[in-house]
């Protein structure tokens, strides 16, 4: 089995490395950069707790081959703060309790923001739309959604002021 | 780390023939990949590990377009879903079922990466996006290392998870022809789930033009019915000619249940599935009329 070299921009960083043809996104992620806030739960892309964003949309990195990133512009929860700042997701999330167990929440901030960053006006049923790959087993479905669209109220007026 | 997954070696061509070059030299152990979202999943029942497989990456020979030509809208095999979903021309109501069938597909996220080719190559019975096609008369283009070749969509699938494609082939373009009439569309689909496991219950396209008061050129296609997506060829010719009433409509519709063969499963029993071919049949014939009243 021969690896193959990849290079891959994550969270603004670039690395470079030889995976093995089976290795997926999340593994990579996870095991050899060290970022565990990507979660894995089924592994067949029903629960979308590895939600990242590749390329700018929302893709689930259980079914994506690190082979298959190669070249790719990589966005993790790790790399969505400011700083210190939390992304204003980040912040709805925890305002809105919209975390208990927290396994989901990475998925679903990431599912979020790639509708906030194409819509940052989105009605409810885009939302819902957007986050209909996220399952929750604790908080539910309501707080994430109304934690989406504030965050989505808080950055328009960001940009209005 | 994942341990189930054991492909050999990974091959990324940039161009078709290249593609074909390793098609052709790992014969049985070559596996097309290009979203992935069907080929990685592992699920209980489908021996998909990859032992020994070489993974064939045709994500990257310039397939993943959407165009406008002459004699009709061309798409590249590897297009992604939803970029097919956004392409204008398809929320025309001639195409309606086509942009319809997209957004009933799985989820957002899951059609950022699975691609129009691969949901067809699968040859699923329930495939969301072979039932558009059918109804729209759709052909696709195959290439092979000796030949290219064109065939109607209704001769690609020839059995339950088996399609025409020979083992070294590759299907590479979706024509839809242009409707030179005005035509009115829908799709509509039956099930519990909408994730990456969303198989149909029952699904259904349908296509409709008119000659005057009567109905002229229909089209019903069914999925999740039978081995394989089809043509309710004799549901078609009760409306063909006729007044698209009440009655008439209820009457194809009842003989695309006839012709449906559905399974008992643990999703559904086989009676459930054919009773809802009746109603979506019937919900979708509808549907057409109105849009091309519209």
């Amino acid at each position: 089995m021969k690896k193959i070299n990849i290079k891959l921009t994550v969270n603004g960083e670039q690395h470079e490395m030889a995976v093995a043809p089976a290795e997926r996104l999340v593994d990579v992620l996870r095991d050899r950069l060290g970022l565990t806030g990507t979660k894995e739960g089924c592994g067949e892309g029903e629960c979308g707790a590895c939600t990242i964003n590749m390329n700018g949309q929302a893709v689930l990195s259980c079914l994506i081959l690190a082979v298959q990133a190669d070249g790719a512009t990589i966005l993790t929860i790790e790399g969505l703060q400011n700083g210190i700042n939390l992304h204003p997701l980040q912040t709805a999330f925890l305002s809105e309790s919209a975390v208990q167990c927290g396994y989901c929440t990475p998925g679903m901030i990431m599912a979020g923001h790639a509708l906030i960053e194409q819509d940052r006006n989105p009605d409810e049923t885009k939302v819902k739309t957007c986050l209909a790959n996220n399952l929750c087993r604790c908080t539910g479905y309501e707080q994430p959604v109304k934690a989406v669209l504030k965050a989505a109220r808080e950055m328009r007026r960001e940009t209005d002021a | 780390m994942n341990v189930t997954l054991k492909y050999e070696g990974y091959h990324r061509p940039g161009n078709v023939d290249q593609a074909l070059y390793v098609l052709t030299k790992y014969g049985d152990k070559a596996l097309v990949i290009a979203g992935g979202t069907d080929v990685l999943p592992q699920r209980p029942g489908r021996n998909n590990t990859g032992i020994g497989k070489h993974l064939v990456d045709i994500a990257h020979m310039g397939l993943d377009y959407i165009k406008e030509e002459k004699d009709g809208i061309h798409i590249g095999a590897a297009a992604t879903i939803n970029s097919v979903g956004a392409f204008p021309l398809l929320s025309k109501p001639s195409y309606k079922v086509l942009s319809e069938a997209v957004a009933c597909h799985s989820t957002q996220t899951i059609r950022n990466r699975a691609t129009i080719g691969g949901n067809l190559c699968n040859a699923s019975p329930c495939a969301d996006l072979a039932l558009p096609l059918f109804a729209l008369d759709a052909r696709l283009v195959i290439k092979g290392p000796k030949r290219e070749r064109q065939i109607p969509i209704q001769d690609f699938y020839i059995g339950a998870n088996l399609s025409a494609l020979d083992n070294n082939e590759i299907l590479v373009e979706i024509c839809i022809p242009f409707c030179e009439q005005k035509a009115g569309t829908s799709f509509l689909k039956l099930g519990r789930q909408h994730t990456a496991i969303d198989m149909a219950l029952v699904n259904v396209a349908t296509f409709f033009t008119m000659n005057g008061q009567c109905c002229d050129t229909v089209r019903i296609a069914l999925g999740s019915v039978g081995p394989v997506p089809f043509r309710a060829k004799k549901a078609e010719s009760i409306l063909a000619g006729k007044l698209p009433d009440k009655e008439n409509i209820q009457r194809a519709a009842k003989a695309a249940a006839e012709a449906s063969a559905p399974l008992d499963d643990i999703r559904a029993t086989a009676a459930y599935r054919k009773k809802m071919v009746v109603i979506l049949v019937r919900q979708a014939l509808e549907n057409s009329f109105r849009r091309y009243e519209a």
